[in-house]
């Protein structure tokens, strides 16, 4: 023991300025000595307490100590020695301007990557949650194994088992997004909220601005209706009046009192503008899985010890209602599910721009490397008129630091715009938490980019040219041309890395690529072209019948197909793209057990013509025709997809005439299937389609819905002229219908195709980064050997070498690095490809063309780098090179 | 002037010492409340040499020479810095008087 607190002792007054050290080192240490041994015959602690001290003495005294004594040397002249250093870089850089040009292109590509990837990390997973201590805040759901179900939402009474039954969180409440119609009387306005239960603000830690947070009275089932505004909306619909509070705002038609807003933060989840209570029922008796919980952990628990105890409170549960055990709760932190959708995106960014990062630094060192080497005489002859080293070392921090500061304010520059520019492509795909900005994390990562640089580039060559005038001390005889071959062989491993950190982006770059041109030709089983898409909701107070609600849907079909120009137009409640609301059923004959596996139902209730208008093909049966099941004695007839028939009745040939009827329902509510239709890529182009069913619209007779339902119009010539003839319609009907998300199905397409596009260019930007920068790594090192053997040149000329051999040695050359660079490169890009895992769709990550693509352009691209290079080797003039003195 | 550099310059003005004298001698003249630790001393004396106040002497006295000091640097105050010293003192005097005056005129009869 102390042994280890001299050597600490000793270590640290080592860290003296070298003057101070030699000079008064060994007494220093005697001195320590003599008073600690004094302190050891006290006792232990005594002992420690002066060893202590005399640390806490030593850290403080030498900082200063190193202060004064640079002090001492530079006080006369620093500031004039700086400007100086200043006017020198500038000048050597304006003399040699190509090469200094392609070293800032070089950090500035490398400074855009990282800076533009740090801020789309730094909004999507370092701040996505702008909670108070979000480390504590977890997310809960339910999930359904036996339904093929990751999350099936919440059921309010298995919530308010667990909010009564576990003892791990200090808050838990339950949250779900929410169109609403706010209408002041001559026009309607949908907007997004969300619904919650009182005690959501408390889990997250949110106090209002202004005015209240809900009470549990709030939250009761028909309990007078409250409602708390974003901080957003309240200023741009209230221009932020103080005096809201207690005022009325028409919500669906009813009016809601206005009892708070929001903080800034509060824009949860998603960019909603408004919260209203849940008022769930907890005896409710249907089951409804649809709400999204957050809690806050209790100091201390840990997510197992709150599965478990979550786990627990759901027993009784299963005891009583869920016999076989199909639900059960699930918890995760909450910043891991607002960003669940992005992790492979991340990961791919991350590793993506990691290699950029490396193949920079590659083309860095290589120039610092082929710099430091042509300014050896330069430094020299500095050496010889009397710089010292420290004046040496600092010239050279001077220049890096100025090259990097240049290429840190034009690369953070340029990723800024970058992402921006990503981020427009991206549309309303962003979600609303994330917010890039240009803040100080990202000026202090900038900063400290150009810090990394200025060090690497600045002193590398610094100790490099130490080294290299030591050995010229020592006088090794034949040290240059050994050096200049070990330099050679760097050289040339630095740009082979170049070249195979190129080709695993160009790989992963064209993968992407191929999967998003394959997706684009894939069939989506609905009509795309000439239609158009909207989606209304009603207000429940004036169509609280399911009737009523019916014939609207149906006026206004018929109002649409009136338009001219028009040639069809449809309804349906759950329109491709972006909606799901799924159920279960039973069929008749079914292969599948009771009780056992079965998948949730895709299920829609659409107008007869909706078939016809999405160009949606049957490969059994018929579509049902209007008024068809409300006639006496008639079966209720159903429209079923090939996957859903494919689950029930796997090698049936027609199953037109099953019957099919929801699960749990009485039997006497059979439903007939009359039709068969192809599957339809309803989730997206990559997703895989679910069973599905289609109900005809009579089903809304039984219910109030007050969901939001959708239209489609189907016409010739461009959708987007009818807009204006759609809204007139409406307004026509009810000046208070919103229109909702009024859009071509080309636009939709588009939008959800939209992350995977930006994904391709973002790395096919790093890929042509890396091209460039491997590209010109081929000339640096090519350019520096034939610098190098301009002589041996010559020599070969004047013997009788031909201009096409010399150009063909240098070509092979660069062929030949070319050519190691991808044998490494790819069987690399082969592995790491293996992580875009979901990203590839229609492709894999051995996709031959995609290998050679890659292989032909590094090998085309290093080609022509080579031959600027190689003309001016078969350029060389013997007889001038001969003459040279030496 | 820090209160380092005082008390070295004092212990110093009256005989030639080296460090370890110092810092027993600056414990003595202050009642045991400034403690020198070695690196403080050291980067003081260092200083003070650059300042001119104090230089170190080429070898230890005569009659220390064979004594348990006879190994180590030895210093000796300047007349710059006795110049110093004696600003220091004169600042101080002045301070004590007017400190002294105020506290008879201002002071509650308790």
């Amino acid at each position: 023991m102390n042994g280890v607190m001299l050597r600490g002792y000793r270590a640290l007054i080592r860290c003296q300025p070298a003057m101070v050290r030699r000079e008064y080192g060994a007494e220093m240490e005697e001195l320590f000595i003599d008073q600690w041994t004094a302190a050891r015959r006290r006792g232990r602690l005594p002992a420690f307490a002066c060893w202590v001290r005399a640390m806490g003495d030593a850290a403080r005294q030498i900082p200063r100590e190193h202060w004064l004594v640079a002090g001492r040397y530079s006080r006369e002249d620093s500031m004039h020695t700086l400007l100086s250093d200043l006017r020198f870089a500038i000048r050597s850089f304006s003399r040699q301007r190509g090469a200094t040009l392609l070293v800032v292109l070089t950090l500035t590509l490398a400074v855009a990557a990282n800076t533009g990837v740090f801020m789309l990390l730094d909004g999507l997973f370092l701040r996505p949650v702008p909670f108070r201590a979000p480390a504590s805040l977890v997310y809960l759901n339910e999930r359904a194994p036996k339904l093929n179900l990751e999350f099936t939402g919440i059921n309010y009474p298995d919530f308010v088992a667990w909010r009564d039954h576990t003892h791990s969180f200090a808050a838990m409440g339950l949250f779900g997004v929410e169109d609403f119609t706010v209408a002041d009387g001559a026009s309607a306005e949908r907007i997004h909220g969300a619904i919650v239960t009182w005690d959501v603000p408390a889990a997250l830690g949110i106090t209002p601005v202004l005015g209240r947070s809900f009470t549990q009275d709030d939250d009761r089932p028909k309990a007078a209706p409250v409602v708390m505004l974003g901080y957003g909306y309240w200023h741009s619909h209230f221009n932020g009046a103080r005096d809201i509070i207690g005022r009325a705002l028409r919500i669906g038609g009813t009016p809601y009192t206005i009892v708070g807003v929001l903080p800034t933060t509060a824009e949860f989840p998603g960019d909603v503008k408004l919260w209203t209570p849940l008022g769930g029922d907890p005896l409710q008796q249907y089951e409804s899985y649809q709400m999204d919980g957050v809690a806050r952990l209790k100091p201390g628990v840990t997510m197992r010890q709150a599965e478990a105890d979550l786990l627990a409170a759901q027993e009784p549960i299963w005891r009583a209602r869920d016999t076989a055990h199909v639900v059960s709760p699930r918890v995760m932190p909450l910043s891991e599910w607002v960003a669940r959708d992005y992790s492979t995106a991340g990961q791919v960014l991350g590793l993506g721009v990691l290699v950029v990062l490396l193949t920079a630094c590659a083309n860095v060192g290589g120039a610092l490397l082929a710099r430091a080497s042509f300014r050896k005489r330069e430094m020299a002859i500095r050496t010889a008129l009397g710089a010292s080293a420290r004046r040496i070392v600092r010239q050279m921090l001077t220049e890096a630091l100025v090259l990097a500061t240049v290429a840190g304010v034009l690369g953070t520059g340029l990723g800024w715009w970058g992402v921006r520019l990503l981020v427009l492509s991206f549309g309303d795909q962003v979600p609303g938490w994330v917010h890039l900005q240009f803040n100080l994390r990202l000026a202090l990562f900038g900063g400290l980019i150009v810090a990394v640089i200025t060090l690497l580039f600045g002193l590398i060559p610094a100790f490099e040219m130490r080294r290299e005038s030591m050995r010229d001390a020592i006088g090794t005889g034949s040290q240059r041309s050994s050096t200049s071959r070990g330099e050679r062989r760097t050289l040339d491993i630095l740009v082979v890395a170049e070249i195979a950190l190129a080709a695993i982006l160009l790989v992963a770059g064209g993968l992407l690529a191929r999967a998003y041109g394959n997706l684009r030709h894939v069939d989506p089983g609905f009509r795309i072209n000439g239609v158009t898409e909207f989606s209304t909701a009603l207000p429940a107070s004036i169509y609280m019948d399911g009737v009523k609600e019916r014939r609207l849907f149906e006026t206004i079909v018929d109002r649409l197909a009136a338009i001219p120009g028009v040639t069809s137009a449809g309804a349906v409640s759950c329109a491709p793209l972006g909606c799901h609301w799924g159920k279960l059923y039973v069929a008749e004959g079914s292969v599948l057990k009771p009780g056992g596996e079965n998948p949730i139902v895709l299920t829609r209730i659409a107008s007869p013509d909706y078939f016809r208008t999405m160009g949606i093909r049957f490969v059994q049966g018929r579509a049902y025709v209007p008024g068809e099941e409300r006639q006496l004695g008639a079966l209720f007839p159903l429209v079923v997809n090939e996957e859903f028939a494919r689950l029930h009745w796997p090698g049936a040939g027609s199953v037109i005439g099953r019957r099919v009827a929801y699960n749990g329902s009485a039997m006497n509510t059979w439903m007939t299937v009359i039709g068969v239709v192809k599957d339809a890529r309803h989730y997206g182009l990559s997703e895989p389609m679910r069973p599905g069913v289609y109900l005809p619209m009579s089903i809304l007779d039984s219910t109030a819905s007050r969901q939001q339902f959708s239209f489609t119009v189907h016409s010739v010539g461009d959708p987007a002229a009818l807009f204006p003839a759609i809204r007139a319609a409406l307004r026509s009907l009810d000046p208070e219908l919103p229109i909702i998300q009024l859009r071509t199905m080309q636009n939709a397409l588009d939008a959800s195709l939209a992350g995977r596009r930006t994904m391709m260019i973002v790395l096919a930007s790093f890929a042509a980064i890396a091209l460039v920068l491997a590209t010109s790594g081929v000339y640096a090192v090519l350019s520096y050997v034939v610098g190098r053997r301009r002589r041996e040149i010559g020599i070969r000329m004047a013997l009788g070498a031909q201009r096409r051999e010399v150009v063909r040695m240098v070509v092979v050359q660069g062929a030949r690095l070319v050519g190691i660079g991808l044998v490494i490169g790819l069987p690399v890009a082969l592995l790491s490809s293996r992580i875009l895992g979901s990203l590839l769709v229609g492709v894999t990550s051995g996709d031959v063309v995609t290998y050679v693509a890659a292989m032909l352009v590094l090998g085309v691209t290093g080609l022509v780098a080579a031959l600027a290079p190689a003309r001016r080797a078969a350029s060389v003039n013997p007889t001038t090179v001969l003459t040279e003195g030496s | 002037m820090s209160r380092h550099v005082f008390y070295i310059l004092l212990s110093l003005a009256e005989r030639d010492r080296h460090g370890s004298a110092i810092m027993r001698d600056v414990l003595a003249l202050t009642d045991n409340q400034l403690k020198l630790w070695p690196v403080k001393l050291y980067g003081t004396l260092d200083e003070l040499s650059h300042e001119g106040w104090i230089r170190a002497l080429p070898t230890a006295p005569p009659e220390e020479i064979d004594a348990e000091g006879g190994h180590k640097k030895w210093f000796r105050i300047t007349a710059a810095g006795r110049r110093a010293l004696a600003r220091e003192v004169a600042a101080m005097e002045g301070v004590v008087r007017t400190a002294q005056r105020r506290l008879v005129h201002t002071g509650e009869s308790s």
